[in-house]
């Protein structure tokens, strides 16, 4: 009886034990949360969760990029105003250098012929061929091919996972992408397409090295084996929970001020505020809702930093579904909503009121168009009459639909309370879980819903083709207008850049009066950053984290 | 008491099936796929990673690959972390998500037991009013609610404890006790319970009538049958606390398993959500027959055929 007791006992410790010597066998060290002095030029800063992979050909999210800009380098890159500069490119090719042919379909891209991988050896134009290559093929499945889809056989090339091995080799070898030597690498488009030198400096065109893909597969990802030819090198990756960087020994450009940099992975944003307040963060987001009080707090008041990011905010009708099939209910909703309470009342100040699409610091955005849309009721009741519903009793309902989070939960709620107040319908809020909402978006089975777009680079023709073209893949409204389809052809292949962006605002011009969607605000970053971070340059497509674009240049200081 | 283990042992294979063809089934019938993003990808891009992924295949078949690759130790892909698989993602978080378990079920015993018994013996006085208020408290605070209040005392306002993350004990003390909370009011009134219903027992009365010390009386033979029910629900407890917390582990940044399963539900991560939804089947499993089995060796009144 007594020895049973004992017995039972002991198993439990024992089973117990076990698990816990299991679960200690391999602890990871991390440095503990003592404050860093300001000299010790470590810089960390949340990149918010895992990224889901840091290959180049592959990567297609925020914090994903945030890496790669880090440890890579690409032919261009973007100054703090978002024009090109040339990186690994001796100069941006145009026409009068000889770079681009007359008829806008032939690239030639002159390297550096002094750029290094951080093992040492030499970046060539063959590193930026396989990479190209690499990203285009079926097999690799990266997000971002069809950005490039312009080069000549790219979607051939990447449409052609049924076919046979010597088919599909023969198409890649077929591909407009040549190393012409060391240090010259041609590109040849199947149509031209004046932006192709801002699509071509983005990540997913970044070199790459074939050697060390063929030799570590998927783990070519992990340090050491992750070589770039960028300021910083990857050197510890503890999943889940922290990146280290530290300098590039072999760096051919302005070696970094930061001898270190840590990306933590906090998922939880009131988290990352209070690892901001026990410094053990140099920067922090703050959560959604909470910038009123942050703006009045006496110590973080005074570390904010805020600026304009090439992010619409606005509401897409499916304009096939009655009654949003009537323009002038649309424009009669898109003038009965007060924007600036909006941003003014429930965002604290925090972003724009956005009338038009193209949003400011991006070549093509206009502050004078959609100035029919301000906020009038006295209008907007009118516009409701024209469209035949005068009596708004007779209005079916209305349903809006949007992914269930904090921030949206907000802005849905601001929506029914303007429609409510201003024309008196009741409109009937649809929350939905965010991948859901995706899905119910691209099925175009919604009625009228949240629509949110960001820069991949920052030209209009990121932003009107793809939203607004007939059948277009992002084109979600179902809204089709064979004039806009026609001036979007002749804009995206238009070599001329002044014609080209008058063409592009023209298109703007007829998106708007046609109103599919309702534009709300601009988003505006939000972040504290610590006094003692100096040098923080920001542009307005930064990646997960605030001045990722130019951290080699930040330093800190007492 | 072999028969009945080896009958257990084999009654997981169609436990586990079920469990994986339940999941697999549901996780294809919620709306939204793995490629559905705010930002539409092209079309040929889908249908290049779908290929990629095996997702092209007839749904029966992609479920007996998962079978035949699983009986193989492969989980499979997750899209969410595309460079490692689940099995290792699985692996590299499940020690982690151990300690802080075990650690977390000793706390609760260690703080529950002595709580509940102090009650019960000292019934309606001060210390059984306080150790239920105590017990109330914890129990209907929710987990994240009280993991943010330590964070604000412990981290914010005394900075003596890191936010979150992972490395050294440090670390391991918020997180822990934030787990432990729960079960630990749950244990202390399951054993002040259990302790009452025990004490009025005749054979209780028969040992202080043969003159037993109150001290032999209270060990022998009223802690060791009080602590069954502790038990019943301490084994659960210990399989929960170790399979992880999607709350806990969030908030604290803990890179372990807890919180692979609702990130894989809401990436529609599909190796993910088999992958941990399996392992946690498993563990709950095994942990049972466990428990089963040490009901056996406290309570001589059970037996198993």
């Amino acid at each position: 009886m007594k020895s049973k007791f004992v017995l039972s006992l002991v198993a439990t410790v024992v089973i117990v034990l076990l698990v816990a010597i299991a679960a200690c066998a391999r602890p990871t060290p991390t440095p503990a949360s003592t404050p860093t002095p300001a000299v010790s030029q470590i810089l960390r800063v949340n990149l918010a969760g895992e990224p889901a992979t840091i290959d180049p050909n592959r990567a297609s999210f925020a914090g994903e990029r945030t890496v790669i800009l880090q440890v890579f380098e690409g032919l261009f890159g973007f100054n703090q105003d978002l024009s090109l500069k040339p990186v690994v490119a001796k100069e941006i090719p145009s026409v009068a250098n000889g770079g681009i042919s007359a008829d806008g379909k032939t690239y030639t891209f002159k390297l550096n012929s002094n750029v290094t991988w951080s093992d040492g050896k030499k970046v060539t134009a063959n590193d930026f061929e396989y990479s190209i290559k690499r990203m285009l093929s079926p097999e690799l499945a990266g997000d971002y091919a069809s950005f490039y889809f312009d080069i000549a056989g790219a979607e051939e090339y990447n449409g052609a996972a049924d076919k046979d091995a010597a088919a599909k080799e023969q198409l890649r070898n077929a591909l407009g992408v040549k190393a012409i030597d060391e240090t010259t690498l041609q590109v040849t488009l199947a149509q031209p397409r004046p932006t192709f030198l801002q699509i071509i400096a983005l990540w997913p065109a970044y070199p790459v090295r074939e050697d060390i893909i063929t030799k570590f597969g998927d783990k070519w990802t992990e340090p050491p084996n992750y070589v770039g030819n960028g300021p910083f090198i990857l050197t510890e990756w503890v999943h889940q929970d922290h990146m280290t960087f530290k300098q590039n020994p072999n760096y051919w450009g302005v070696k970094p001020k930061l001898t270190e940099i840590q990306f933590k992975m906090v998922t939880d944003i009131n988290a990352e505020l209070a690892a901001y307040k026990n410094n053990e963060l140099e920067m922090s987001r703050v959560p959604p809702g909470t910038e009123i009080a942050t703006l009045t707090d006496p110590v973080l008041g005074k570390e904010i930093l805020r600026y304009n990011e090439l992010v619409t905010f606005a509401f897409q009708f499916n304009v096939n579904k009655p009654p949003f099939n009537n323009v002038k209910l649309r424009q009669a909703l898109s003038t009965a909503i007060d924007r600036s309470a909006f941003v003014d009342k429930v965002r604290g100040g925090v972003g724009k009121v956005a009338l038009s699409w193209i949003p400011p610091g991006m070549p093509g955005y206009d502050p004078n168009l959609g100035k029919e849309y301000e906020f009038n009721v006295a209008k907007a009741k009118q516009l409701m009459a024209d469209a035949g519903y005068a009596d708004i009793s007779k209005l079916p309902e209305l349903k809006f639909q949007y992914a269930d989070t904090a921030g949206n939960r907000t802005i849905a709620q601001f929506l029914l309370g303007q429609m409510k107040e201003n024309l008196g319908i009741n409109l009937t809020l649809e929350p939905v879980e965010p991948r859901a909402f995706s899905q119910l978006v691209i099925q175009e089975k919604h009625t009228w819903a949240f629509l949110g777009w960001g820069a991949d680079y920052p030209d209009p023709d990121n932003w009107m083709p793809e939203l607004f073209g007939t059948k277009a893949g992002n084109n979600h409204t179902g809204y089709s207008n064979p004039a806009f389809d026609a001036l979007a052809k002749q804009a995206k292949a238009e070599l001329d850049n002044a014609k080209r962006l008058q063409m592009w605002a023209d298109s703007q011009k007829m998106v708007m009066t046609d109103a599919p969607i309702v534009t709300l605000f601009y988003r505006e970053r939000f972040v504290l950053v610590k006094p003692t971070i100096k040098g923080l340059k920001t542009t307005g497509m930064d990646g997960q984290v605030a001045g990722d674009t130019f951290l080699s240049e930040v330093f800190l200081a007492k | 008491m072999h028969k009945y283990l080896l009958r257990r042992i084999l009654w997981l294979v169609p436990v586990l099936l079920a469990v994986a063809f339940i999941t697999f089934s549901l996780m294809h019938l919620v709306p939204g796929g793995p490629w559905d993003r705010e930002k539409a990808l092209a079309p040929q891009v889908v249908e290049n990673l779908n290929r990629k992924y095996g997702l092209d295949k007839p749904l029966f078949v992609q479920f007996g690959n998962f079978l035949w690759n699983a009986l193989r130790g492969d989980l499979g892909v997750s899209y969410s972390f595309q460079d490692r698989g689940v099995t290792q993602i699985l692996l590299s978080g499940l020690p982690k998500t151990a300690t802080l378990g075990v650690i977390a079920f000793f706390l609760a015993i260690l703080i529950g037991i002595p709580f509940g018994m102090a009650a019960a013996l000292k019934q309606n006085s001060a210390v059984d009013y306080a150790s239920v208020f105590f017990a109330t408290i914890f129990a209907s605070i929710p987990g994240f609610v009280l993991g943010i209040l330590i964070m604000i005392i412990f981290s914010v306002v005394l900075h003596l404890l890191p936010t979150g993350g992972w490395g050294n004990v440090k670390h391991l003390i918020m997180p822990s006790f934030a787990l432990a909370a729960l079960p630990a009011a749950y244990i202390a009134r399951i054993t002040r319970a259990s302790m009452l219903e025990v004490m009025r027992q005749d054979y209780v009365r028969t040992a202080r009538a043969k003159g037993l010390a109150e001290r032999i009386v209270l060990l022998r033979h009223i802690l060791r049958n009080a602590l069954i029910p502790v038990m019943t629900i301490a084994g659960p407890e210990l399989a929960f606390l170790i399979s992880g917390s999607f709350i806990i582990e969030n908030l604290f940044s803990i890179p372990g398993v807890g919180r692979l399963f609702v990130q894989g539900v809401f990436a529609r991560d599909y190796g993910l959500i088999m992958g941990s939804i399996l392992f946690y089947a498993f563990a709950v499993a095994i942990v049972n027959l466990i428990v089963d089995i040490l009901y056996a060796v406290v309570d001589p009144r059970i037996r198993y055929e």
